[in-house]
């Protein structure tokens, strides 16, 4: 095995294995070793944060492994990502405002979305829970948003994320809106005129990667 | 009402237990967004008016609208040191209702903190959030303590030591989903050694309740009931919400959720009622399903 794949597998066995340390010190020897950053990410840490939403889906994983491989994959990109655009291979793939609707404090869900996705190169501002469609609007104008991410997880706040999307076109902002929470439902978001829905955190990462064309 | 004496009462018969609460002060025109427990303080006749549904439909044991009364969560619902009133009047407002034909369970839901690596609150943390709740429902004069909906199992412990300090029995529910694997709570908790643990730590009856319907719990019981030694508590939901023009329904029957209940009492559990999106109608088809099984 080359010293580049090994490199390479290791950065990949690190996120997969939730450790950050490995993933940080991984990503410091790539890059002495003369991997270009781009490279680290695609064919390291990428293959290893996909294996661990597949291990999810299998239900070998729960939220702590997902959880402990997105922060291992950002402990590694922390060291990465200020290099990227220097190195000519600049990668953001999308910029992102997420957040929990207003009336709503269940974050979980909405965290685990925001982390899967900057783990995944979106740029990523999470705006937390209980989130006014006001605060969604002005964040998504501010950072000429791609995408607007909006979870609801009571049936009494999910109208929330109508009202978003209905604010967002008045305003006419370019931004697709994603949904999601334990209500919400692919029937759901055609009806409040969503552009995308996910019911799991891994799902969702392809479904913002269809959306932005990625 | 202590441990042994509860076990003493299931053994004589299956308890059935009440329905959502959430949805029924929604109908009755709690504000989107706007946590139950407000209620105990603000319009206690309309929660009095909830638990006498479901006293009326035939429960043996109603819970108190305290869910989110813990301390930390009544804090973020802008309730902040207000945990022994909010609890106190709650038991109240149930033993009112309950007119001495049920039993008055004090229940208490997760903190919302999370611990590591998801969340980075100590377990220390989520023992002192249950304190004083379950102190306050115990002084109340709640008969029983209900844990309810816990998705970390070392939450639920913490939860279940807080709680046993009172000396009252205990009902310790973890909330499982069904997997590839099995049955699972989101951080990987397995059904059966989780509530192995509970009943180790001195849980009254362990058990199962949200997520799933009735069907999917039904198995879950099944599971439970051939490994676990202590009673079995189950509590499905009306199905899954959906959205529909006419607003959120559940898709699940009364009539599944009654015949389900009586076959989760015939597979061994002992305190069956519903969660999420049932309401009086389910237990009053779930007591006469029991009602016919027991002859």
């Amino acid at each position: 095995m080359s010293q580049k794949t090994e490199l390479l597998e290791g950065l990949g066995r690190a996120v997969l294995e939730g450790d950050d340390e490995a993933a940080a010190s991984g990503a410091r020897a790539a890059l002495s070793a003369g991997l270009v950053p781009l490279e680290a990410i695609e064919q390291g840490l990428v293959p290893g944060i996909r294996k661990a939403g597949e291990l999810w889906e299998e239900g070998e994983y729960f939220l702590p492994e997902l959880v402990s491989s997105a922060q291992a994959m950002k402990a590694a990109m922390a060291v990465l990502q200020p290099l990227l655009t220097s190195a000519g291979g600049g990668r953001e793939i999308g910029r992102v405002v997420i957040g929990t609707v207003h009336g709503d404090i269940h974050d979980i869900g909405k965290t685990l979305v925001g982390t899967l996705l900057a783990a995944n190169g979106f740029a990523v501002s999470d705006e937390g829970a209980d989130v006014s469609v006001e605060r969604f609007v002005a964040r998504a104008k501010e950072l000429n948003a791609d995408l607007v991410c909006a979870s609801a997880l009571l049936t009494t706040t999910m109208a929330q994320q109508r009202a978003l999307v209905a604010a967002l076109k008045q305003e006419g902002l370019r931004a697709r809106v994603m949904v999601g929470g334990a209500p919400a439902s692919q029937e759901w978001a055609r009806e409040i005129g969503a552009d995308g829905f996910a019911d799991n955190a891994v799902a969702a990462v392809a479904v913002a990667r269809s959306l932005v064309g990625r | 009402m202590n441990p042994a004496e509860l076990g003493a009462l299931v053994e004589k018969r299956a308890l059935l237990l009440d329905g959502g609460m959430g949805s029924l002060l929604i109908a009755a025109g709690l504000e989107p967004g706007r946590d139950p427990v407000w209620w105990n303080l603000e319009h206690p006749e309309r929660v009095e008016a909830a638990h006498r549904g479901y006293v009326e439909a035939g429960s043996d044991i109603v819970h108190t609208n305290t869910f989110g009364a813990n301390s930390v969560k009544l804090r973020s619902a802008g309730l902040g040191g207000r945990c022994r009133e909010v609890n106190t009047r709650a038991v109240e407002i149930a033993r009112r209702a309950s007119g001495g034909m049920a039993l008055v369970a004090g229940d208490i839901g997760p903190s919302g903190l999370t611990l590591p690596p998801v969340g980075g609150a100590s377990v220390d943390e989520l023992h002192d959030a249950f304190v004083e709740q379950t102190e306050a429902l115990a002084e109340a004069g709640a008969d029983l303590l209900s844990i309810e909906t816990m998705f970390d199992l070392r939450e639920a412990l913490a939860a279940l030591a807080a709680a046993r300090a009172s000396g009252l029995a205990v009902l310790a529910s973890l909330t499982f989903e069904s997997r590839k694997r099995g049955f699972f709570t989101i951080m990987g908790d397995a059904l059966v050694p989780s509530l192995a643990a509970l009943a180790d730590a001195g849980a009254a009856a362990v058990g199962c309740n949200c997520s799933v319907a009735s069907p999917v719990m039904r198995a879950m019981v099944e599971e439970a009931c051939a490994s676990v030694r202590a009673p079995v508590v189950a509590q499905p939901n009306a199905g899954q919400p959906r959205v529909t023009a006419q607003g959120v329904v559940y898709d699940a029957s009364v009539e599944e959720f009654a015949r389900d209940a009586a076959a989760m009492v015939a597979a061994g559990a002992r305190l069956v009622g519903g969660c999420c999106g049932t309401d009086p109608s389910f237990i009053r088809a779930a007591r006469a399903a029991l009602d016919a099984a027991a002859g």
